[in-house]
């Protein structure tokens, strides 16, 4: 009986919070002697809610007590619900004295029924913890519980309920759903990957088995059934699981007795636990829209329609050309390319300039090339390279968009590749023993997986994922294909003893099983690639659709079972990626030609809103400058940033040693120490005089140029090459380069001498001298006449051959006239500069970018001593090669800079900045302002 | 202390709410990894980590655990040499050095020896895979980035005194052999950029890092920040609303703009330092790195490592001429670690300040790898020794080596742990591996040895796991 009357105490705490509260939110209303009509009602609810407060502490007190109750959240339930009722108490007779005159001002009262309240919603969180679990309230924020149905469960035990006999098929979905239950809340600690209490409960042996506390199910009775008991107890008993404090929904545990009193059925079918995809592409028809003729339009259109949008205005023709220009080609551009596009009256001008820019072929490919070497892991240096265990694919990757070669190729040639694809899925290895869940062909499926598929098999390649239905067999079974012997499965590194069979993870798609590893990329290149497989082609136009405006269909990009924010306009767009011949450019230009490409960049203040899965499309989003763009940027408006790339698609012309004097400590070769060294190297026309000589020349960190005994040349920057033309100064017989260079800095680092002279003769001979290992040196200070002929230099040593150990291509030697002024980010190795503006380094997949700034790259930007320097060249450029007065001097950057003419106030800005001479200082400050200022930092 | 508080007051009141807001800038960032963390926090007893880090492989029969001394001769047998040095006593009874660290041993009534660290079995031996391993905990390569012990806590407890970035790694260049493996493990990994490494190769010149882009005065500094915000503040773009990305360039240009001008960055000017001081620490760029660490130290520094610099075949990684260089970086390092834990005692930090010295792995005359995993040679040493070149410890030894404590809660004049007196000189009580010293230097700095963010959906922990416990037998 006094458990009966316990149990009444949830009924009854409604009364008081109700009354209570309604009654404080009314008398809130009088505040200030309005509303006096209240008055009579609100007085009844303080008296009711104060005597159904005292009630349910008196009935709580029973459950508390006859329940079994026990832990801290209990006692301080108790004690603050009976705070609140006495306080209740207290309140209604203040108000009682109020009313018969005995106290003159309702404000003691008011406060007793604002601590009341506020009491109240103590009491009833601690009371809704008790019954809910802890974290109630925040566990919506998991993402596990996010992708939960808990709708379809609660559904299906209505449904269920309603019936009197359940078919095979009842009885099949109830024990699906109760595994599902188990799958979300046991796994953690009961599956095979981590055993608890010996209880495996992913499978019908282990539920029929129990642990070792010995069954947990007796068919047909729940109530002689420990794992009912277990689930079943109060969320503070300290034996209830899945564990204290977090239990679990009465729904669910209403489906588990039902499964275990309905006999505790086990259905053969596999368990999907978490939500997936279809692996097809649908093919949604266009809706009827007769104003819009885009077809993305068009189902933007109905997506707008449907949350209640109107489209607003695409942006003007200026904001569109710089965006189109960043996105396509990587590159800003020029006033001229501005001022042209603004005048030019055409219809169709912007889709022109999408075409003309997307046939600018190298440009477009050495934009797009970064976000390939991101997704394919590819890159110039990182580990792995030093002990042969990684490969680039550069030289396939950049003739590949180059030539637009279609996706489905591209991924062909990626999982069954030649010599120049390969290093995708060879990995990185490092030196030594690797963990078997980094085996080079474990890491090949991860990556396909991750880049291609948008899945996540990294958890799997360990053990059966918690957050996807992928198993370890899966992941096994894909690596299988790729290694050359028998895979035996391991589970957080320990063998099983089980060997995969080669499957791909969809194998509706086909089978990849042959007998030799070529046989079997050969047929996964096949299977992947078929149109079936829908969710190779979703990826990728995901991907690119975030590229360009900011935030994908779906987020996370790497989680393409997340429900995607307009299903019909990503599969359309896939389906007409797939239709257009797998044409990557055909998929840009469809995106940058819509009106929803066009559209005004729209601005969150919570990056959590935007990849939150409530996410609704507006227009692009604000995108900051890659690392890439912004240096590129940087070269094209003040001066070169880089000079020279790690990868040119032209063969070099020649090649040549970078040199320096050979350092010795302990009998090893080690990095230069700072200071003079002095060089020397002698060469023979025999007697055929040059009819021309041009002589090229890079020194780290500066050098004197001396050619048969007179100086000829210095310089202090070696990323700008030196050119001479040499011819009359040469005598017909012997000759003699020599320099002297100079290694700054306060300890050891790098340095070297790359030099080419090409002499054509009057024979017509061609002979080249290049910097090469027969060049001696030293580093004692010589004799005056060291750059003679006449100077023996038999205890000078040979140098040494710096090689590309620390340069790779340090900068481009080259006869004929460059034509492009600076290198390309993308193909330059990574530098710290573009490291701390985010370049990731590619030691794995990168399929985001972080997009906020931080301290490290604010430092690099504010006294990083690279970026100051660049600045530094960029200011004496622009006072010596503009001479213009100070007022045109704005304009000109402010339209190179931001492609528009600068306001007065602006205009006074820069001129104030300038003052009536511009200093070099100046003028640096000036540039670096403008390229730290948002609107040169932005696409928008 | 005093000193340090005031500091601090003035530089918040000088950094205003705007940089305040700032260094909140790291939430978000972050915010995509759901902090799982729940246990109560543990109360610290330290709030300072200094690590001095040996790089190369460090012999511990010729530093700290010496063996059986075989004095040179020729035609002595390789199988014979444990150590080249005889051994000597320290201020701890019965606790003795190798020759050459008398310095050290006299501050050893103030610190721990850990005799018994085991390293990775990594196979084929690569020195920047294991010192990834030391740094990170996990052995490369890795499907996902692992951030450095100094990431790791940088993230949980932030900047000490608010001018100083919370990770900084001293006297290691990128321009040497395995440069790349070096950057990879100098990361904070997933715990995003903000969290890494402020790198400071050489120490004598660290103060250039931390003002004003150089050749350029304070008051120009000032107008060109002036300036910056002017143009920002006539951007079209702002009309356009807030933005998150935006923002957060605006903070922490502020920020940075903040900390470059402020006098609290002289802490980074050795020249600044007393003359006699300065030379009691000055052996080399190692030995001011221990000055500067020392500095930080002092005025709210969170994480500062100081390295011999690994350098393939240089410093520690002795392949020949073991004895003489052995000898060589005894003199580099001797003196210098001394004086700073004598300076931090004195001044009373060294309470609140963890000292770790350590290295990847010892070597060994003839042993490779370790007893039973015997792994591919890379050294040539003969049977018998007939030139001094082969006079040391040569190869990669992986059973059994030294690391050194001091402060922040440590046993003083304690000795955890043994090696073998003879070869193999593995480790045979209380052994230790890296998962434990990561999770001791968590426990001492009160951080949640249960400490992980989910990444890609999978739980990452600052050990694999969340394995290994603190050694609690090294905390007083």
């Amino acid at each position: 009986m006094e458990l009966f009357i316990g149990r009444l105490h949830p009924l009854m705490v409604h009364f008081p919070i109700g009354l209570l509260v309604v009654a404080f939110i009314l008398e809130l209303l009088t505040v200030g002697g309005k509303r006096a009509g209240l008055r009579q009602g609100i007085n009844w609810m303080v008296m009711l809610g104060a005597a159904s407060a005292v009630a349910s502490a008196i009935l709580g007190w029973f459950l508390g007590t006859y329940n079994d109750y026990q832990g801290t959240l209990v006692q301080s339930h108790q004690n603050w619900g009976i705070t609140t009722a006495a306080t209740a108490v207290a309140c209604a007779v203040l108000l009682r004295f109020t009313e018969k005159g005995t106290l003159s001002s309702l404000i003691p009262y008011r406060m007793a029924l604002f601590i009341t309240v506020s009491f109240l919603t103590i009491a009833s969180h601690l009371g809704a913890s008790l019954t809910h679990g802890e974290d109630f309230l925040t566990e919506v924020f998991y993402q596990q519980e996010d992708s939960y149905d808990h709708q379809g469960s609660a559904d299906l035990l209505a449904e269920l309920n309603q019936m009197d006999s359940y078919s095979e098929m009842h009885l099949e979905r109830l024990n699906l759903e109760v595994r599902a239950i188990f799958a979300r809340n046991c796994y953690q600690c009961h599956s095979e990957n981590k055993q608890k209490g010996e209880l495996i409960l992913e499978h019908k042996r282990g539920v029929y088995q129990g642990g070792e506390s010995g069954e947990i199910i007796v068919a047909g009775s729940s109530a002689n059934s420990e794992l009912y008991r277990r689930v079943s107890l109060p969320a503070d008993h300290d034996e209830v699981m899945p564990k204290k404090g977090k239990v679990l929904k009465d729904h669910q545990i209403a489906l588990i007795k039902l499964w275990i009193d309905q006999g505790a059925y086990w259905a053969d079918r596999a368990l999907q636990v978490f939500p997936e995809a279809p692996l097809a592409l649908a093919k949604p028809a266009l809706p009827e829209s007769p104003s819009l003729g885009h077809p993305v339009d068009k189902l933007v259109d109905s997506y707008f329609s449907n949350n209640r949008i109107n489209w607003p205005h695409v942006v003007d023709d200026q904001t569109f050309i710089r965006r189109a220009y960043l996105d396509i080609i990587g590159l800003l551009p020029t006033p001229e390319q501005v001022a042209d596009f603004r005048m030019d009256q055409e219809k169709d001008k912007r889709e022109k300039l999408v075409d003309q820019l997307l046939n600018d072929h190298h440009n477009y490919t050495q934009h797009w090339l970064s976000f390939w070497n991101d997704l394919l892991r590819n890159d110039y240096s990182g580990t792995g390279f030093i002990t042969g265990g990684r490969k680039q694919i550069t030289d396939w990757l950049y003739h590949s968009l180059l030539d637009n070669k279609p996706y489905d190729l591209m991924v062909q040639e990626l999982v069954n590749p030649t010599a120049d694809s390969e290093g995708f899925i060879k990995g990185i290895k490092w030196r030594g023993v690797v963990n078997s869940s980094q085996s080079p062909e474990m890491q090949a499926a991860q990556n396909i997986s991750q880049s291609l598929m948008g899945m996540n098999l990294k958890c799997a390649s360990c053990h059966n994922s918690f957050v996807s239905n992928l198993t370890l067999e899966q992941a096994y079974g894909f690596a299988a294909i790729f290694a050359d012997s028998a895979l035996e499965l391991n589970r957080c590194d320990q063998p099983l003893g089980k060997f995969a069979k080669p499957a791909f993870l969809y194998s509706e798609l086909g089978s990849v099983e042959a007998d030799s590893i070529r046989g079997r990329l050969e047929k996964l290149s096949q299977v992947i690639t078929k149109p079936e497989n829908g969710r190779l082609y979703r990826t990728v136009t995901n991907r690119v659709w975030k590229k360009l405006l900011g935030r994908g269909l779906v987020e996370p990009v790497d989680e393409m079972d997340q429900p995607p924010w307009d299903a019909a306009l990503l599969d359309w767009l896939a389906a007409d990626f797939r239709e257009s011949g797998y044409d990557l450019k055909h998929l840009i230009k469809i995106i940058i030609t819509s009106r929803a490409y066009q559209l005004p960049a729209v601005g969150y203040d919570d990056v959590a809103k935007l990849a939150s899965g409530k996410y609704v499309f507006e227009g692009p989003v604000p995108r900051r400058l890659t690392a890439e763009q912004f240096t590129d940027a940087l070269s094209q408006i003040a001066a070169p940033v880089y000079y020279a790339t790690a990868y040119s698609p032209v063969q070099e012309e020649f090649s040549t040693s970078r040199i320096w004097h050979r350092e010795i400590k302990f009998d090893r070769d080690v990095l230069p120490e700072p200071g003079e060294r002095y060089f020397r190297y002698v060469f023979d026309l025999k007697n055929q005089p040059a009819s021309q000589a041009s002589l090229l020349l890079s020194v780290d960190h500066s050098f004197e140029l001396f050619l048969n005994g007179e100086s000829l040349a210095q310089g202090n920057d070696w990323r700008k090459v030196s050119k001479l033309e040499i011819a009359d100064r040469l005598n017909p017989e012997k000759n003699i380069i020599a320099i002297k260079g100079v290694n700054e800095g306060s300890i050891a680092n790098p340095a070297g001498i790359l030099l080419a002279l090409r002499i054509i003769q009057q024979n017509g001979d061609t002979l080249l001298v290049t910097s090469n290992t027969d060049w001696k040196s030293t580093d004692k200070s010589p004799p005056p006449e060291w750059m003679t002929l006449n100077f023996e230099d038999d205890n000078w040593s040979k140098v040494r051959n710096y090689g590309s150990k620390h340069w790779d291509r340090l900068v481009t030697l080259s006869f004929q006239e460059s034509e492009r002024p600076f290198a390309r980010a993308s193909l330059v190795r990574q530098h710290p500069f573009m490291k701390a503006l985010g370049r990731p380094s590619r030691e794995n997949v990168a399929t985001t970018r972080a997009d906020q700034a931080t301290l490290l790259q604010a430092l690099e930007l504010t006294n990083g001593a690279y970026f100051n320097e660049v600045l530094k060249d960029g200011a004496e450029r622009w006072l010596s090669q503009n001479n213009l007065e100070n007022e045109e001097l704005a304009e000109s950057l402010y339209l190179k800079a931001f492609g528009r003419v600068p306001s007065k106030k602006e205009i006074k800005t820069v001129t104030q900045t300038l003052g009536e001479q511009p200093s070099k200082e100046a003028m640096q400050d000036l540039l670096w302002a403008m390229v730290l200022s948002p609107e040169f930092q932005f696409i928008y | 202390m005093k000193e340090l508080f005031n500091a601090r007051r003035d530089f918040i009141k000088k950094m205003g709410t705007a940089s305040l807001a700032a260094a909140a800038t790291t939430i978000p960032s972050a915010s995509f990894l759901a902090s799982c963390s729940k246990a109560p926090v543990l109360p610290a007893t330290a709030d300072t980590v200094i690590l001095l880090w040996m790089a190369g492989g460090m012999a511990h029969t010729e530093t700290f655990d010496p063996k059986a001394y075989v004095p040179y001769e020729k035609g002595v047998e390789s199988k014979r040499v444990l150590s080249t040095f005889p051994k000597v006593p320290t201020i701890v009874d019965g606790l003795y050095f190798s020759e050459g660290l008398s310095a050290i041993g006299q501050v050893m009534d103030k610190g721990t020896i850990i005799r018994s660290y085991r390293s990775a079995d990594l196979g084929h031996i690569l020195h920047t895979r294991h010192q990834y391993h030391w740094h990170t905990c996990y052995e490369p390569p890795q499907s996902v980035q692992p951030p450095h012990i100094g990431a790791w806590i940088a993230k949980e407890k932030g900047s000490l005194n608010p001018v100083i970035p919370p990770f900084i790694a001293m006297g290691q260049r990128f321009t040497v052999g395995e440069a790349e493996e070096l950057k990879a493990f100098h990361s904070a990994g997933f715990l995003g950029s903000e969290y890494g490494p402020f790198l400071i190769p050489d120490p004598s010149s660290g103060l250039e890092s931390v003002q004003p882009p150089q050749g350029m005065s304070l008051s120009r500094f000032e107008s060109r920040y002036k300036l910056y915000r002017e143009l920002a503040e006539q951007n079209p773009m702002l009309k356009q609303g807030s933005d998150y990305q935006q923002e957060s360039l605006a903070r922490s240009m502020e920020r940075s703009y903040q900390l470059l001008r402020s006098p609290e960055a002289k802490l980074f000017d050795l020249s600044s330092e007393p003359m006699d001081s300065y030379e009691q620490y000055n052996t080399g760029r190692f030995g001011l790195g221990c000055l500067l660490a020392k500095r930080l130290a002092m005025n709210g520094g969170r994480f500062i490592s100081v390295s011999t610099e690994y350098e393939p075949f240089l410093g520690w990684d002795t392949h020949e001429n073991g004895h003489l260089r052995a000898k060589r970086m005894k003199d580099l390092i001797d003196r210098p670690v001394a004086q700073l834990i004598k300076d931090l005692d004195q001044s009373g930090h060294l309470d609140r300040t963890l000292i770790i010295m350590a290295s990847e792995f010892s070597r060994d005359a003839i042993m490779e790898g370790r007893p039973g995993l015997k792994v591919k040679d890379q050294v040539n040493q003969p049977d018998l020794i007939e030139d001094e070149k082969f006079y040391g410890m040569h190869r990669h030894f992986t059973d059994g080596s030294s690391i050194l404590m001091w402060g922040g809660g440590i046993k003083k004049g304690f000795v955890f742990g043994k090696t073998a007196e003879e070869r193999p000189c593995s480790s045979i009580e209380n052994t230790v591996v890296i998962d434990q010293i990561h999770q001791s230097v968590y426990h001492a700095l009160g951080i949640d040895p249960e400490t992980h963010y989910t990444i890609e959906g999978r739980p990452f922990y600052t050990t694999p796991d969340g394995q290994g416990a603190p050694i609690m037998e090294l905390f007083g």
